[in-house]
């Protein structure tokens, strides 16, 4: 079969990385033309396909960022530096980084939401985008779900960078409350001249989205990532169409113009 | 164009003969294999002799399988190497089916063949071997409402049938199925016809963009108790074409497996399921929503057309009797501002 | 004018002596409890011009027309004649003088519930099947309670009688149509014995846990489950009620096919005929397996019967009841003392 999309190239683990108890990031050896905020169908045969977000990504590796919750995560959760695992894609709508071009970048992560925004936040701090300014709003559940804290004194060298955990804990000096407090606290912003992202649970993104809307922002301005359940990934199997939008196509970054009128 | 017209026997010599190049496939009644005891089970299968083909009633289950079969193997797996299985019968296929089914297969064409612009391959190498040979429908079957959803009508075949009590007559579009038929039959000008009415009046909503409170209108709620989330109304639609990626392992082998897709339905529980317990639609209600709007709304945004032919099956087998076309009423009755209060 | 009848003739002519002196009561037969609504006229007819007006029905889905004057029982069998000829005759009964109403009342009417002609879960036409049976073994003067139920529900009560013949299907499993959505095991864990699993996406049948009920035919959303064309029954036997011991039948035969089920059952007869104790009025075929035991009966009732190659035979039989006479376990309540 010539040209078979549902064919999956194999990639070669080259490093895990333990983020929390139950993330790790795995970095496989892969070639690919991706924009940040795109998926890829990752399997083991035998134990099944989910898509996954790239996490990071240069031209000689991609990054994927897991939760070991499911059938095939808990598998990928066993491997080892220098297992195979399988690929295809990337997939779907990335960030639309032209329209971040000159423009100040708003960033609000939650949870596992960070990993799907790490390629935006490091193409827009390596100067490729071109961002006049970033800053960024990571928010956990608490202090053992942080993802990727090995990066964050770079990233608060280089943006405006809030980390902060929904309830104080012993021992934790940072900030607490949910992102939607740290988005209250934003001032002295040129709104009409900021991009916002926002990406994390559906609650989150609810309440932070509304946060931005009462504060002035422009909806066309605004950007979400969802995540729903995907067989294939090209718009086929029907799993993650809401109305007529296929978040497989036609997201999983969509306008919150577009995003807000999708009921499930 | 040039019509036959044929008596069975006749006609029976031209089946045998398209038999011998074709694979043949089209309605068939399995004796005592319906749902309950001492009924029968009218499906799509293959087709050995004319009388396999069950011209009087309605299928239970659609034709998409020739295309869209329910559990199909994309790949086999010998350790790290991934095979795509060949087709089993390759010869091209004749398939016998009401004008309903054939718009339904050309809905099945947008989403395997169109969207996304990838086309999908296995879809597309069973699809390109199909010869529609339309059986004539005049009248509407108990549910039908194929003259509503504007599916009632086609000219995408290669022949069109009448079985008639005595005879048969065939209008011949595709030429290269003229020798098989003009050597046994009798020259006619026979045309076929088409639904004109509708068994039950359906009035699709007249709205551009649905508005944001008749997602959550109790409309939906009744369907929440009354819906078992069975799924015979989305295996037995023909333009029903979700799927699901199973990874399956020879249970004696360390390394041996395949990948398949197999049908899933937006009305089956996990639908929806993200890994970690996350799921959408919990409701049933809200699922009969979902489905409602994807078959005569949203699909219309995508391409144009409505997604539902109104072949009336999802009525015909629902063992709750929830009416798709009532709702599809219903729905159209509460955007016009009337029967709000109605149960 | 004193009544002078021999009650033993009129026992067998299903009427029977009741409370009301000169008065007794005729029971109609209708096998499978499946009758024309036009047979209810003959019924009302008789209950109207014979009797009092009323008529009872029976548990084993007759009809007992009550308080008939003995000396009537002439005209009652003349306007009995039209039931015995659609309910018995037809059904291959051989009746010598239609005006002499019911050659025999030992052989009870053979019940059935409403079956596949209605229900859903019915495997067979059970009332069909009592109807033939009806043929093949009536009349007969052995005390024998059949009836038939169309899956192992058994709302005829099957378990009560002393041959209950449940009708099973065989499900057969299409492979190639499962789409693994697990109705099936889900019904069949929920409802039935869980013989059902799920494998690699598809469901698969353990053959010793399924009891052919057809729940997963039923459930099926693709038609991947359908019936076996060869129809099974389970036949339970030795169930009963009564004064002494009050028990569930329990399975003699499984996956037998109707054939083995006719034999088997018309095989009794001889096997009553030899082993009952004459010096009672009619003992229960129950109670003279309980005497000759289940080996007797076994080898007596399958001789000379070619078992289908699916069937299965109980290796022993023991019944879940209890005998009336242990009080052991009943004490006074009210007066109990720590």
């Amino acid at each position: 079969m010539k040209n078979n999309p549902y064919r999956p190239v194999a990639a070669r683990i080259l490093k895990i990385t333990r983020e929390t108890a139950i993330e790790f990031t795995l970095r496989v050896e892969a070639q690919a033309d991706i924009t940040p905020g795109q998926f890829f169908q990752v399997s083991l045969p035998r134990t099944g396909e989910a898509p996954i977000s790239v996490s990071s990504f240069t031209r000689d590796w991609i990054e994927f960022t897991i939760r070991a919750v499911g059938k095939l995560t808990n598998v990928l959760h066993q491997l080892k530096e220098g297992d195979t695992i399988f690929i295809r894609g990337p997939y779907g709508t990335g960030f639309p980084l032209e329209k971040y071009k000159d423009r100040n970048l708003i960033i609000v992560a939650g949870g596992s939401g960070l990993a799907p925004v790490r390629p935006l936040i490091q193409k827009a701090l390596d100067g490729s985008i071109g961002v006049k300014s970033l800053r960024l709003i990571a928010g956990f559940k608490n202090s053992e779900g942080i993802l990727f804290s090995h990066q964050f004194e770079d990233w608060a060298d280089k943006c405006d960078f809030t980390l902060t955990i929904d309830k104080p804990e012993p021992g934790w000096t940072g900030n607490t409350g949910m992102v939607t407090e740290h988005i209250r606290k934003l001032s002295d912003i040129d709104f009409a001249d900021t991009e916002v992202v926002v990406v994390g649970p559906g609650v989150m993104m609810k309440f932070s989205t509304a946060e931005f809307v009462l504060l002035g922002v422009a909806e066309e301005k605004i950007w979400v990532s969802f995540e729903r359940l995907m067989s294939c990934g090209i718009g086929k199997c029907g799993h993650c169409k809401i109305d007529y939008t296929y978040v497989c196509l036609d997201g999983p970054v969509l306008n919150y113009t577009h995003a807000s009128t999708l009921i499930d | 164009m040039q019509s036959f017209d044929f008596n069975y026997q006749q006609f029976a010599e031209v089946f045998a003969r398209l038999g011998k190049k074709f694979r043949l496939f089209g309605p068939k009644r399995v004796p005592g294999r319906g749902r309950f005891s001492d009924t029968d089970l009218i499906t799509y299968a293959d087709l050995q002799n004319p009388e396999d083909l069950e011209t009087a009633e309605k299928s239970y289950l659609s034709p998409k399988s020739i295309v869209f079969p329910p559990d199909e193997t994309t790949f086999y797996f010998t350790a790290d190497q991934f095979t795509e299985p060949e087709l089993s019968d390759n010869r091209e296929t004749i398939v016998f089916l009401r004008p309903c089914d054939i718009n339904g297969i050309e809905r099945l064409d947008r989403i395997f063949l169109e969207n996304g612009k990838v086309k999908d391959p296995y879809y597309q190498r069973r699809r390109e071997k199909l010869h529609f040979f339309m059986i004539e429908c005049r009248e509407s079957f108990e549910n039908c409402f194929c003259v509503a959803m504007n599916a009632n009508r086609t000219d995408n075949f290669a022949t069109a049938i009448r079985f008639a009590p005595e005879k048969v007559s065939v209008m011949i579009q595709n030429e290269s199925f003229l020798e098989a038929f003009a050597e046994v039959g009798k020259k006619s000008d026979f045309v076929p016809e088409f639904v004109k009415k509708d068994s039950k009046a359906v009035n699709l909503p007249d709205v551009e963009d649905m508005p944001a409170d008749i997602f959550s209108d109790s409309l939906w709620d009744e369907y929440d108790s009354r819906c078992i989330a069975c799924g015979r109304c989305n295996t037995s639609c023909v333009t029903c074409s979700c799927f699901s990626t199973v990874d399956i392992f020879y249970p004696d082998s360390r390394n041996c497996g395949e990948r398949r897709r197999v049908w899933d339905g937006c009305h089956l529980d996990g639908f929806t399921d993200m890994a970690g317990g996350h799921s959408f639609r919990k409701d049933k209600g809200d699922r009969m929503r979902f489905k409602t709007f994807h078959k005569i709304y949203d699909f219309r945004k995508r391409f144009s057309e409505d997604m539902c032919v109104g072949c009336g099956r999802c009525d015909d087998v629902c063992p709750e009797y929830i009416s798709f076309s009532s709702c599809i009423n219903k729905l159209s009755d509460r955007l016009s501002g009337g029967k709000k209060d109605e149960e | 004018m004193s009544l002078d009848i021999n009650r033993k003739k009129v026992t067998k002519n299903a009427y029977r002596v009741t409370k009301r002196r000169n008065m007794t009561a005729i029971r109609v037969r209708v096998p499978g409890g499946h009758l024309d609504a036009e047979h209810l006229k003959t019924v009302a007819e008789i209950a109207q011009k014979f009797g009092d007006g009323n008529v009872h029905i029976t548990i084993r889905q007759g009809f007992e027309i009550p308080n008939i004057p003995f000396e009537k029982m002439n005209e009652v069998n003349a306007a009995l004649k039209p039931l015995l000829e659609t309910l018995q005759c037809a059904n291959g009964v051989v009746i010598e003088n239609l005006d002499n109403g019911y050659p025999g009342a030992g052989m009870r009417n053979i019940s059935a519930c409403i079956g596949n002609r209605v229900c859903p879960f019915g495997n067979v036409d059970t009332s069909a099947l009592a109807a033939k049976l009806e043929g093949q073994l009536f009349p007969n003067d052995f005390h024998v309670k059949i009836a038939v139920t169309g899956c192992p529900n058994d709302c005829i009560k099957a378990h009560m009688q002393d041959f209950g013949i449940i009708a099973i299907c065989e499900p057969q499993f299409d492979y190639d149509s499962c789409i693994g959505c697990e109705a099936c095991a889900n019904t069949c864990r929920r409802k039935v014995t869980g013989a059902i699993t799920m494998r690699n996406g598809k469901a698969v049948r353990d053959v010793r846990r399924c009891i052919g009920c057809g729940e997963c035919v039923l459930a099926c959303p693709t038609s991947a489950w359908t019936r076996n064309q060869t129809k099974f029954f389970r036949l339970v036997i030795m169930g009963r009620t009564g004064k002494k011991n009050p028990r569930l039948a329990v399975p003699f035969l499984n996956w037998v096919t109707e054939d083995v089920v006719m034999k088997v059952i018309k095989n009794t007869i001889p096997y009553i005929d030899k082993h009952i104790l004459r010096c009672l009025a009619k003992e229960h075929i129950g109670y003279i397996v309980d005497r000759t035991g289940y080996d007797t009966f076994r080898r007596e009732v399958l001789d000379g019967i070619e078992l289908n190659s699916e069937a299965k035979v109980a290796k022993t039989l023991q019944w879940p009841g209890y005998d009336t006479v242990n009080d052991a376990n009943m004490k006074s309540y009210n007066q109990r003392k720590v």
